[in-house]
């Protein structure tokens, strides 16, 4: 002991690293349960910041008993608590609504995005159902002007056997990141699949109607 | 009991049938302002309603029964290996495009899966990265510029527009088609069993889209048919520009874009 206090020996300084090493391991072996999400930052670039909040939704897909049950209202509530805090659904909501926003009072918008937010839980779940072992999300090298505000970042969910299926996110930049509002699933844009049939609710019971609608497809 | 099978399906026949005339009436009274592009919406919902009730009541029970049935290689075996018949119709449509490189990719994606994937079984040109590029007749007169037409619901066949249509029926009748090979075949039971099969493996590989629809649509017409031509679009444009278009949404832009934004709760 008094020794390795005067003398700063070769011995006592490959001792502490080996313990170093050791906690170093320990704790890596401690975090490395395939449930540990990685911390999303949605300031990253844009294929960084979609690339971890998907891994992160199929990490936890992929090993829920629940969902291996076929228990798909996991897959929404998982989606809920890793997906949509990245989404800006109330201008998937708005621009779904187009012209008609502008009809619809305070407490009708309000309404409406939360009846819509069902249906975009269980869109995003659906590009997650069916995943097995072996799925994986791969990134597209990003196209486009990186300092856009209003960007694509397109992906592949790979399964072990049969086509890989193209999901694409559109990202704008906030002050406070980067935030998804639409997406596509084999060049379906969710959106753009929604305006015909929000204007024509619209049209048929006006936006009461379509809120009324929306609620009635929450509880199916 | 026999008597009882050989019955049910022309009940039921007649039943999607008396389904159809109710629908037909009462389609064409309710549009009030079809979409542009579906200048026949009253008809076609009928005919929707009327593939509706059939599929209902015949093609999706028989397509959950098959994949109940079937083992999971087994079926995937199936698909992969119509996919490698489909990839040598998408290769002949590439070069139609004038589209060197899917051509010889796709080329490629059948030669790599009839030998090693053991005769399409397998598909290991996707597990190396060689991506299915999907092409039709369709898109072939889309890339030509000819624009889709009208969309139609086909009976049985379903979603379709006066372009894809044509070309399909143009492509039977012509004897140029993804089922060209099969019906070389000269044994007649074997050539329809195998186009039946085919039927059958395209119905299953639609189910999971099938509750997908039924799970977020507000009105499955009007999403099937957007979806759609919503691809077929897609399809075209990433063919004859750098990157599929994105979808402007900007004209619709609110005025009072900046104003304080509603609590959600």
């Amino acid at each position: 002991m008094h020794d390795q206090h005067t003398s700063f020996s070769i011995t006592g300084m490959s001792r502490r690293l080996f313990m170093a090493a050791c906690v170093a391991l320990a704790a890596l072996v401690a975090v490395a349960p395939a449930h540990a999400q990685a911390p999303v930052d949605p300031k990253a670039e844009p294929n960084v910041f979609v690339e971890t909040i998907a891994s992160n939704a199929l990490q936890a897909v992929k090993n829920d008993e629940a969902v291996k049950r076929g228990d798909l209202k996991r897959i929404n509530e998982l989606v809920d608590q890793l997906i949509m805090p990245y989404v800006n659904f109330e201008k998937t909501t708005r621009l779904a609504a187009g012209r008609h926003w502008r009809q619809a009072n305070p407490e009708q918008r309000a309404a409406l995005v939360e009846a819509f937010k069902g249906t975009l839980i269980r869109t995003y779940s659906g590009a997650l159902a069916n995943v097995d072992a072996v799925s994986r999300i791969d990134i597209q090298p990003f196209r486009g002007d990186a300092n856009a505000d209003d960007v694509v970042v397109r992906s592949l969910v790979n399964r072990s056997n049969g086509p890989s299926v193209a999901v694409d996110y559109r990202l704008e930049k906030t002050p406070q990141g980067w935030k998804v509002y639409d997406l596509n699933i084999e060049n379906i844009w969710l959106i753009q699949n929604y305006r015909n049939q929000f204007a024509q609710q619209i049209q048929q019971s006006g936006i009461d109607g379509l809120i009324e609608a929306l609620n009635r497809n929450n509880l199916k | 009991m026999k008597n009882q099978t050989r019955h049910t399906p022309r009940r039921r026949y007649s039943l999607g049938l008396a389904a159809a005339a109710v629908a037909l009436a009462s389609g064409c009274a309710t549009v009030e302002s079809p979409s542009p592009r579906d200048p026949l919406e009253s008809f076609n919902r009928g005919v929707f309603a009327f593939n509706d009730a059939i599929d209902g009541a015949l093609f999706k029970p028989i397509a959950y029964a098959y994949r109940d049935l079937t083992p999971a290689p087994a079926r995937s075996c199936i698909r992969n290996v119509f996919g490698n018949l489909e990839d040598v119709w998408s290769a002949f449509n590439s070069l139609l495009q004038a589209r060197g490189h899917d051509f010889f990719n796709t080329l490629g994606r059948v030669m790599f899966n009839s030998t090693m994937g053991l005769g399409g079984c397998i598909d290991v040109a996707t597990m190396n990265g060689a991506h299915k590029i999907n092409n039709d007749l369709g898109t072939t007169l889309g890339v030509w510029g000819i624009g889709t037409g009208p969309y139609l619901v086909a009976p049985i066949w379903g979603p379709t527009t006066l372009r894809d249509g044509a070309a399909t029926l143009g492509g039977l009748a012509a004897n140029v088609s993804p089922i060209t090979p099969i019906k070389a075949i000269d044994d007649v039971p074997v050539r329809n069993s195998i186009i039946g099969l085919y039927a059958l493996d395209t119905r299953e590989s639609l189910l999971d889209a099938d509750e997908l629809v039924n799970r977020t649509a507000l009105d499955r017409y009007s999403f099937i048919r957007d979806a759609y031509l919503q691809r077929r679009d897609a399809l075209v444009n990433q063919r004859t520009s750098d990157g599929a278009a994105l979808p402007d949404y900007s004209d619709d832009e609110l005025p009072d874009y900046t104003d304080p934004q509603p609590d959600t709760q």
